[in-house]
């Protein structure tokens, strides 16, 4: 078996002690995010990305994979103790999560989260190591018509299945694809919309975009909010040890094994990350349950919350994996890191297994080691990461504003980034205020030139017939895929009005 | 039955003007303005003498498909504007806080144009100051201390440490 062979070498580099803190850092960090309400991994990413003129390549990603896993072994913890989701990705685990939580079951509650953060993770990270030869032999296959099939699938999947206004979606990604097209164009080499500003002719940078859309514009957002909306901060503590008795065990470890099935295929699918799949899983296991001859749902059922947990956790290993293999983004949390690897002149993608070979086997290597760091800062001390609840507001986000500050400072050096930065920032802030979903802005930045250079190159190749977009049979089966997508959405949309 | 009671109809929508609730048309002006900017930028570029699809050909498309996003977005807001929600029992003139928004993005500015002058220890300071002022902090002079020590923390760190270049401005002196 090659893949193990690899595999093997890769835990070899990961396994190094400065690896080694990294993997510990990043699990830390991320755990630390994914806690706290408001702050998500791809926050933290977005605020880490400067660090990449700093650290090494595999550290950077092996630093970051910590953060992307963490967060959503984190975000769990304050939707089982305080009913307040960590990030997004953890909304579903809330409902019976803190049901259990309010039944005195807190303790089995952050037990379950975790082992089925773990499981999803493990199983996921397994899948990736043996099929990226396929994703890789597959991609290699891609032509510009291809890629920029993807990218639109990208973009419309992104825009229109995972928020909640198609219109508000598909602005969002306007603005994101549009800030792209600002600085030399790549194909002619022509000046685009820099009116003249030298400053400009690089294009605006995706750190500043990242830093300022994810980190600056969500502090704006919350600055515009906290003293005019008051928390009720209770922490629903609970004794007893956090393991799960034999019969808990029983009833969970079908959910996770469904969970992680439910999640896996969406870390290909570009539908935003882990959100869709948790709610899938939940709502599978509430159909699963009404049929039982005691159903539970409604008072803190044990599975309710295992499959959401593991299916996130499934979501972002695939996603990992399609990131590495494909050079797809599914998340705002994987374009960042997409942008981390422009950063360093690497291309995911089939090419980057040929030539950085060491860094994606130790990157890989690394999950397996960021799965079980965080099973042990996670599963015994659930209880501890909530006191990070004590850190006065006005600190945290002054620290996180610090750090906006000091990221782009470091990759640009300039006055003119920092107030692009807060140019930016107040942009987010008013998507934020109006419910403009953020994450097809990010899709649109990172993969906008792609879809660019990809469909100039394929329409100059075939003198301008556009029969050549749709020309192989790969661009055929992403195109109705797409409208299966667009399809399927449309579908529960329409049932949810109703 | 006093004013505040909770049964009272609301308002007619007559008695707050117009733009009461429709502050939402500001994100497709927004994406017009630039759709716009798209557009016209897209015909200055000197690509006259490039092959179809020149640069000229995404922007274009993009610049079309946001302006008829931000009709479409502006019609929606029109048509239904906005219900102002009324979570905190006291009533503001407007839904944000935008005494707090200022001293964030205030801060910023002054930080961003203050760094070169400043430095980073007390730029950044400044900047922390003011956001924690901005989000509520009531103990203006410990935040002062908490400030210049996160920022001189960060220098050390980051400027010392990893070898990012910081500037030290002011207290730079004769160093």
């Amino acid at each position: 078996m090659e893949q193990i062979d690899l595999l093997m070498q890769g835990f070899a580099g990961a396994l190094s002690p400065m690896n080694l803190l990294w993997v510990v850092v990043g699990c830390l960090l991320g755990t630390a995010v994914g806690v706290l309400p408001g702050l998500g991994s791809s926050m933290a990413v977005a605020l880490l990305l400067p660090m990449t003129f700093a650290l090494d390549p595999t550290a950077a990603f092996i630093l970051f994979a910590g953060v992307y896993f963490g967060g959503l072994f984190g975000d769990s913890t304050m939707a089982i103790l305080l009913n307040t989701p960590g990030q997004a990705s953890a909304i579903a685990s809330t409902f019976e999560g803190h049901r259990m939580a309010n039944a005195g079951r807190a303790p089995q509650a952050l037990a379950t989260a975790a082992i089925g953060a773990f499981v999803g993770g493990m199983v996921a990270s397994v899948l990736v190591v043996f099929i990226s030869p396929t994703l890789v032999a597959l991609s290699s296959a891609f032509g510009p018509p291809e890629f920029f099939a993807l990218a639109l699938f990208a973009f419309i999947a992104t825009s229109s299945v995972v928020a909640d206004n198609v219109l508000k979606g598909l602005a969002a990604l306007v603005l994101g694809i549009g800030i792209t097209m600002i600085g030399i164009d790549g194909v002619s080499g022509l000046p685009r919309f820099t009116l003249g500003s030298p400053q400009l002719f690089d294009g605006i940078s995706l750190v500043t975009v990242t830093v300022a859309v994810l980190a600056l514009g969500e502090v704006l957002f919350v600055a515009s909010r906290v003293r005019r909306e008051q928390e009720d901060l209770r922490v629903r503590a609970g004794g007893g040890r956090p393991f799960l008795s034999r019969q808990e065990l029983a009833e969970a470890a079908p959910a996770w094994a469904r969970g992680t099935v439910i999640g896996l295929p969406f870390g290909v699918i570009p539908a935003g990350g882990a959100e869709v799949p948790t709610f899938l899983a939940y709502e599978a296991e509430r159909r699963l349950d009404r049929r039982r001859r005691t159903p539970k749902f409604g008072k803190g059922a044990i599975r309710g919350l295992a499959a959401p947990e593991a299916a996130g956790n499934a979501t972002t290993g695939m996603a990992m994996g399609a990131l590495l293999a494909l050079g797809l983004p599914v998340s705002a949390t994987a374009a960042i890191m997409l942008a981390a690897f422009r950063q360093y002149g690497l291309q995911p993608g089939p090419l980057l297994f040929e030539t950085s070979a060491d860094l994606v086997w130790a990157l890989l290597a690394s999950f397996f080691l960021a799965m079980v760091v965080l099973l042990v800062i996670n599963l015994p001390f659930a209880q501890l990461w909530a006191k990070l609840l004590l850190i006065p507001k006005p600190y945290l986000y002054g620290g996180i504003t610090l750090f906006c500050g000091l990221g782009i400072w470091a990759t640009s050096g300039a006055v003119f980034d920092l107030v692009l930065l807060l140019a930016i920032g107040v942009l987010g802030f008013l998507m934020r205020r109006y419910d403009y979903p953020v994450a097809p802005l990010m899709i649109g930045m990172v993969l906008g030139p792609l879809a660019e250079t990809s469909l100039r190159d394929a329409l100059l190749s075939s003198v301008g017939d556009p029969r050549v977009l749709v020309s192989s049979p790969i661009t055929i089966v992403i195109y109705v895929l797409l409208l299966g997508v667009v399809a399927l959405s449309v579908r529960t949309r329409t049932r949810r009005d109703l | 039955m006093s004013p505040q009671d909770p049964v009272e109809p609301p308002a007619p929508a007559g008695e707050h003007g117009f733009w009461h609730g429709r502050s939402a048309l500001l994100m497709p002006g927004l994406l017009a303005a630039f759709s716009l900017f798209l557009l016209i930028g897209a015909f200055l570029v000197p690509a006259a003498d490039t092959e179809f699809p020149g640069p000229r050909f995404v922007p274009v498309i993009l610049g079309g498909v946001g302006l008829l996003l931000a009709v479409l977005l502006g019609v929606g807001v029109l048509r239904t504007p906005e219900p102002v929600e009324e979570t905190s029992g006291r009533s503001y003139r407007s839904h944000s806080d935008f005494a707090a928004l200022a001293w964030v993005a205030g801060g910023f500015l002054a930080f961003a144009l203050l760094m070169p002058w400043l430095g980073w220890i007390l730029a950044g300071a400044l900047l922390f100051w003011c956001t924690a002022h901005g989000f509520g902090s009531r103990r203006p002079l410990f935040d002062i201390l908490i400030a210049l020590f996160l920022s001189s923390v960060i220098y050390l760190i980051f400027g010392t440490g990893l070898g990012l270049i910081l500037p030290s401005g002011i207290l730079g002196g004769g160093f």
